[in-house]
């Protein structure tokens, strides 16, 4: 029962996207059928929630492996599409799953109207299916296809709106980036395999202790290099800005709610070899540490409301490594799902804004203004939205505070256990903890800074779009509001999953108890281990230093721009100068890797294969669809082409010659 | 601990300027970078003990054959590779499959690594390899592929001449 | 080793190895004599006279025990010299047909002949090799020289551009096979074929090993032109000279399915190839069949058509088996005697003066009746080539497809079955436009007798002799035997070489 249930979980999702992707590539006349591949889209996604809902609220907390069937076995070599269900991947599956229907719940009134709807439910689906393959997945074999299947469902989102060439490179930035983390995945992977003989996590975590204690550190080294690419660190973080191209649902799922996060559920899946290796992670911490802070500090800059988000995601993934730098997985894993609530909640506010901003262009444009400047992300033309779009306003503001980590809301519990676990780390001997402390600290204070800034920039004040007030914005429909308001909910209460130490000395810390080995569950934590304890009062201190940072944050920041509006910027310009500017270009990263990493890939690309000009891909799926001779003739077209591309299928033949003769 | 310093080096160099060969946009750049990618390969035929193919490497790749290279290139006065065009699917395509080529060999290496034998300077290798010994084993075990390669060799020079022909037919 | 003494050996591995040096001389001979006599009448007859020897002195040795010469770098005498007269007979047909057409299309330089030759040393060299390393010298002299003689019609665009590609491509496939010859070296330490398998068991690099074998096999996937490594096949074969295609079509695969024979034939156990080798089979065949079905220019079906063949011969790769390597070789020997013939019958029928790149089938319509001759050798050809008894290419499949079946591969054959059934649509169409449509139903474009040139007596000779080889060869008792009883040899052989 919950084997099928595990299979209909994770081939569900397939099944939609294809319903939704193929049939009507080959039906033109279902494409605009909006209700109905919307239905289907968001059923795919839906139902395996509800699956999964059951699953948890039965689990009696022995992790289970359903195995599909061996996929290879050669040799020493066994690989298994085989799904594990523990409380991690409970936990994952349960926010994957419940953000993912509400986005496209969501996604049904943002999306409404455009030509490629059904290819973006579509893309939506095979995007659950693969994030689904990553987190459920019982070896790293299978947990690299999906995360290659995710990064190319983000690389085919990013770049949905193909047409202008901006979007198409930010999506080829971010495949290419994110190729380097996972060429160091691939080195991780082997380098386990060779020295474990297997790839199925029992295998490697099991084996952690015959390990030399230089493989370890190169293995998890190279495992949190992948991390970084995917959830956007340094040095790799540079993609996720860009990334912001993509339509605004995706930007709430896969940048910033799930895929991004798949980075920190390696580690904390892998939590038994990473605490092996305690020299990365003093390097995991300080990474996590620097991102976290120089995100923050660009995010202070940004006048696009989607790049200060896309900012405060990286500066919140830096966050989370540092948990994972001090050995406290589950905590990080609880930011996970935190931030997956209210980071999803300000996209889609963000969303919804852009949406009534789109309707104001529009206007514009209908009186006859030049828009060719007007630009619907850009919080300078908004301003007292708050008079038109309520119940935006409201779920904003309710992210806004809880990501400030004002306390009583979910933020405040997740980031306060970080920041507390990093200053336990640091009294229990690890004295670089407590300078990542620190920077947390004033991260915090900066967050509640820029999101207040954005906040109050965007709602409060006037309005600054020309023609205000008689050309207005409206409240978007309802299937984009009621998933703020639900996720607003969960922004609230999320929290509570995870009450500090000071409460009834921990055990009400029911993710905890949930997910930590030394109750049973599937992550390690080094925090219990260790021993130490701090006195209760320094608890109530830190709390105390969390929670005064994020009111004081929001509260100047309030003041300063409710009194003085996009003049503050400039001030802060001023006072603060170059330090300013070095925030305002983003520290010169992108031109730097442009030059030094960026460039010379492009070119390797586009010099090899600059000529070929009809696609090998193009023809084959045309072929597909008819009849024997006219595949031939089609398979004749590729025939008749440039050379490149008949040294790409020899390539082909290669691949697949090699992987029958070692694999099967 | 040398050798391996000595390794590392003109490992890096080899590969860094057969990128270098790649990327390059103008032909001279292209062929200079292959030169030090021949110089840097010779080198790690020295590090092996095998002194002669270095050597040979160095006087019949960098030298004799690169210097015609040039020749031709600078004759031909050609230009610069246009700047690459945008990407697109059909290169991804080609970087995945690239990808994953690359993925399967560097499979084949991490597991084949161990049965190698260990890398050892016997005194009979070292004499193995010189010009005397090289020279004996082509005359002997391996004359007829010695041979058959005389005859590769010239029918690419009737090749070559025959296609030359056609500017004047 | 002491010099003198190795060079008192070789005189007899010299003589050993008589048609391979002898070519290579008379080759030289021919470059020599022809910078002297330009383009000299009497070319072609060195040639033809040095195949004719070597083709008379490698059936003395048919009978006679395999042995290596040269310190184990090559067979001579038996299995090899099977394979040998197949690559000399091919030739020298070759070579016949050619001198009319060349001269035909003011093509006829000496060197074509100086480079047959040369090619023909390659493929001897490849098909008889013991070494990696002699494979490989083999299988580069015959590339090299087949790029060449693929661009032989300098003025033709689409001929130039053909090598080209033909040329790249198959560098590009050499890298492959270089590097699973280094690979296979790296695991077994020899190269020696025969020791392969000892030095594999003492170092028990398994993933090294068959690393090494996939990547030899892409380089010989690419040389027998077998799906999708065979791109380069329809542009190269329309573009060569047609006589030319004829001829690097059959030998050229013999010679590389014959070196393939033997590195399968040392790399065991073939579990682990045969799902290789019968998907490669499966897309050639279907592939091969398919597209040629979509050809309306002959000389394009029929580049097809040789592809799809070459899955049938890797139907009886794929089994494994002796008996499966001996219906190759035997379907390697009746395959090229059919498709020299076909392509020397369409290189009499050319009109369009670009070496038939752009005739279209219809414009060869009623032509069996003005020549009957042309008429019903073509038929017999396309008879034979869909495999319909009692003519030679039907003992060919069952030779193939009978092994694997014997081997469990029952599907495979099927599908092999299937693929024959399906290819009778296009060569019964070739007979149809050629004897049962009339004259008067050829586009306007064609000329108005159509009929190219006079049938010279060499040719018809030639034909002639494919069309009775082709009745004959399945009722010729003992032949099929005398390949079997090579594979029975050779594993007692392997033991002592």
């Amino acid at each position: 029962m919950d084997a099928l249930l595990v299979r209909l979980i994770i081939l569900l999702p397939l099944a939609g996207a294809i319903l939704t992707g193929l049939v009507p590539l080959f039906m033109p006349g279902l494409r605009k059928n909006e209700s109905l591949i919307s239905t289907i889209g968001t059923l795919a996604v839906a139902v395996p929630f509800g699956m999964v809902v059951y699953l948890f609220l039965t689990f009696d907390g022995n992790a289970f492996v359903a195995t599909f069937y061996t996929w290879m076995a050669a040799g020493d070599l066994s690989v298994d599409f085989a799904y594990r269900i523990d409380q991690l991947s409970l936990i994952m599956g349960l926010v994957v799953l419940g953000v993912g229907t509400l986005i496209h719940v969501y996604s049904i009134g943002y999306m409404h109207g455009d030509d490629g709807f059904w290819k973006f439910f579509s893309y939506l689906n095979l995007f659950i299916f693969a994030m689904l393959n990553l987190i459920l997945a019982d070896n790293l074999v299978v947990l690299f296809l999906g995360w290659e299947g995710v990064g190319l469902c983000s690389f085919l989102l990013i770049g949905f709106w193909y047409t202008d060439l901006k979007n198409s490179a930010a999506a080829n930035k971010a495949f290419i980036v994110n190729r380097i983390g996972d060429f160091a995945f691939l080195l991780a992977m082997f380098l386990l395999f060779r020295e474990l003989g297997g790839l199925d996590f029992d295998t490697l975590l099991n084996g952690v202790d015959t390990l030399s204690s230089t493989t370890v550190t190169m293995a998890v080294l190279l495992l949190f290099l992948a991390a970084t690419g995917k959830s956007a660190q340094i040095p790799l973080f540079v993609w996720l800005p860009d990334a912001m191209a993509g339509p605004t649902p995706v930007s709430a799922l896969i940048h910033a709610a799930t895929m991004v996060t798949s980075g920190l559920y390696l580690l904390a899946r892998m939590s038994d070899m990473v605490l092996a290796a305690p020299g990365v992670m003093v390097l995991i911490a300080i990474v996590g540490a620097l991102t976290a802070l120089v995100a923050a500090t660009i995010a202070i800059t940004q006048t696009d409301i989607k790049r200060v988000l896309a900012y405060s995601t990286v500066s919140q993934l830096g966050f989370m490594f540092m948990a994972v730098g001090v050995g406290a997985f589950f905590v990080a894993i609880f930011h996970v799902v935190t931030h997956a609530f209210f980071k999803a909640l300000l996209f889609l506010g963000s969303g919804s804004v852009i949406h009534g901003m789109h309707e104001v262009e529009h206007d514009l444009e209908h009186e006859g203004h030049d828009t060719s400047s007007f630009d619907a992300q850009d919080m300078r033309t908004m301003g007292n939205l708050k008079a038109y779009m309520p119940a935006t306003h409201i779920t904003f503001l309710i992210a806004t505070l809880a990501i400030a980590g004002i306390p009583l809301l979910s933020g405040f519990f997740s980031k306060d256990e970080i920041l507390f676990m990093a200053f336990q780390a640091g009294y229990n001997g690890m004295p670089v903890a407590y300078a990542v402390w620190a920077v947390g600290i004033l991260t915090a204070l900066l967050t509640a800074v820029y999101m207040t800034r954005a906040y109050v920039l965007t709602f409060r004040g006037e309005e600054r779009w020309p023609e205000a007030p008689s050309i207005a914005p409206h409240e978007s429909p309802l299937s984009m509001t009621l998933p703020l308001w639900t996720l607003a909910i969960l922004a609230i209460v999320g929290g509570y999953i995870g009450l500090p130490g000071v409460i009834a000395d921990g055990d009400w810390n029911w993710i905890h108890h949930y997910l930590a080995q030394d109750y049973g569950g599937p992550v390690a934590d080094l925090a219990d281990s260790a021993g130490f304890s701090l006195p209760l009062a320094l608890k109530w201190l830190l709390i105390a230093i969390g929670g005064g940072v994020a009111i004081l944050g929001v509260s100047l920041a309030w003041v300063a721009y409710d009194r003085e509006g996009l003049a503050f910027d400039d001030r802060l310009r001023e006072r603060l100068g170059p330090l300013y500017g070095v925030w305002e270009v983003k520290y010169r990263l992108d031109e730097v890797y442009d030059a030094a990493l960026v460039n010379p890939i492009r070119d390797i690309m586009g010099q090899g294969f600059a000529k070929a000009d009809a696609s090998v891909v193009d023809g084959v799926v045309n072929g597909a669809a008819r009849g024997a001779a006219a595949f031939g003739r089609v398979l004749g077209r590729i025939q008749t082409g440039v050379i490149q591309r008949y040294a790409v299928m020899m390539v082909l033949g290669v691949v697949i010659v090699m992987a029958l003769i070692l694999f099967v | 601990m040398i050798q391996q310093v000595l390794f590392l080096f003109l490992a890096v160099v080899a590969i860094g300027s057969a990128l270098g060969a790649v990327l390059a946009r103008s032909p001279i750049n292209s062929a200079l970078w292959m030169v030090v990618n021949l110089i840097a390969v010779a080198g790690l035929y020295i590090t092996l003990n095998a002194l002669f193919i270095g050597v040979l490497q160095v006087l019949v790749y960098a030298g004799a054959i690169m210097v015609p290279i040039l020749f031709v290139i600078m004759l031909l006065n050609l230009g610069s590779m246009p700047a690459p065009s945008e990407i697109q699917w059909k290169h991804v395509v080609a970087f995945i499959l690239g990808v994953a080529l690359l993925t399967q060999l560097a499979f084949v290496l991490a597991i084949g690594l161990d049965a190698l034998p260990e890398m050892s300077v016997s005194e009979e290798a070292v004499a193995a390899s010189s010009a005397r010994e090289i020279g004996k084993m082509l005359f002997t075990r391996y004359v007829l592929p010695f041979e058959i390669i005389a005859i590769l060799l010239l029918a690419a020079t009737i090749g070559a001449v025959m296609f030359a022909k056609r500017k004047f037919a | 080793m002491d010099l003198s003494q190795a060079y008192d050996a070789m005189l007899g591995d010299l003589a050993g190895a008589f048609p391979l040096v002898l070519l290579a001389v008379a080759g030289l001979v021919i470059v020599v004599w022809d910078a002297f006599r330009n383009n000299d009448p009497l070319l072609p007859y060195i040639a033809g006279g040095a195949l004719a020897i070597g083709l008379v002195f490698e059936g003395s040795q048919l009978a006679s025990e395999q042995t290596t010469l040269f310190y184990g770098n090559i067979r001579a005498g038996g299995f090899a010299a099977f394979i040998n007269m197949v690559l000399l007979g091919g030739t020298l047909l070759s070579v016949v047909l050619s001198v009319p057409y060349l001269r035909q299309i003011k093509h006829a330089y000496g060197e074509v002949y100086a480079l047959m030759l040369f090619a023909t040393v390659g493929m001897m060299a490849l098909a008889t090799g013991n070494s990696l390393i002699m494979l490989f010298v083999g299988l580069e002299t015959m590339s090299v020289c087949l790029y060449i003689l693929v661009g032989l019609v300098r003025k033709d665009e689409g001929s130039i551009e053909s090598a080209f590609k033909y040329f790249v491509l198959g560098a590009f496939a050499t890298g492959f096979f270089l590097y699973g010859i280094a690979l296979l070296y790296g695991a077994t330490g020899t190269v020696y074929l025969h020791e392969m398998q000892s030095g594999f068991a003492q170092s028990g690099a398994t993933t090294m090993f068959w690393a090494g074998v996939g990547l030899l096999l892409v380089g010989f996937f690419f040389k027998v032109s077998a799906v999708p490594f065979h791109m380069w096949t329809p542009d190269a074969y329309q573009g060569a000279p047609t006589t030319l295609t004829g001829y690097m079509s059959t030998t050229s695969k013999a010679a590389a399915f014959t070196a393939l024979i033997l590195v399968l034939y040392y790399a065991l156990p073939p579990e682990r190839w045969t799902t290789v080798l019968a998907v490669v089979a499966v897309l050639t065949m279907v592939a091969g069949n398919v597209l040629a079905l979509a050809q309306d220019n002959v000389k394009r079906m029929l580049a097809y058509s040789s592809i799809a063949h070459g899955g049938y011969i890797l139907v009886g790769l794929a089994a494994g088996t002796a008996a499966g390597y001996s219906g190759a070789l035997y379907y390697l020997l009746i395959y090229s005697i059919m498709n020299i013939g076909a392509f020397g019958v369409i290189a009499l029928l050319e009109w369009d003066g670009k070496i038939g790149r752009e005739q279209t089938m219809e414009s060869l319509s009623g032509i069996g009746t003005q020549r009957p001759f042309l008429g019903l050798a073509m038929a017999v050809f396309m008879f034979s080539l869909i495999g319909f008894p009692p003519f030679g290419g039907f003992f060919g499949k069952v030779a193939v497809f009978g092994p694997a079946i014997d081997a469990g591969l029952t599907w495979l054959a099927v599908i092999g079955l299937l693929a024959s059934v399906a290819s009778a649509g296009y060569y019964l169409r070739v007979v149809y436009v050629f004897s049962f449509k009339s004259a008067d139903e050829r586009p306007a474009e064609a000329p108005a007798t159509g009929t190219g040139f006079n049938v010279p007596f060499s040719s018809l000779a030639v034909l002639s002799l494919c069309v009775v080889l082709l009745v004959v060869v399945g009722f010729i008792p003992g032949l099929r035997d005398v390949t079997t009883h090579y594979f029975i040899d050779m594993a007692v052989a392997a033991g002592t070489l």
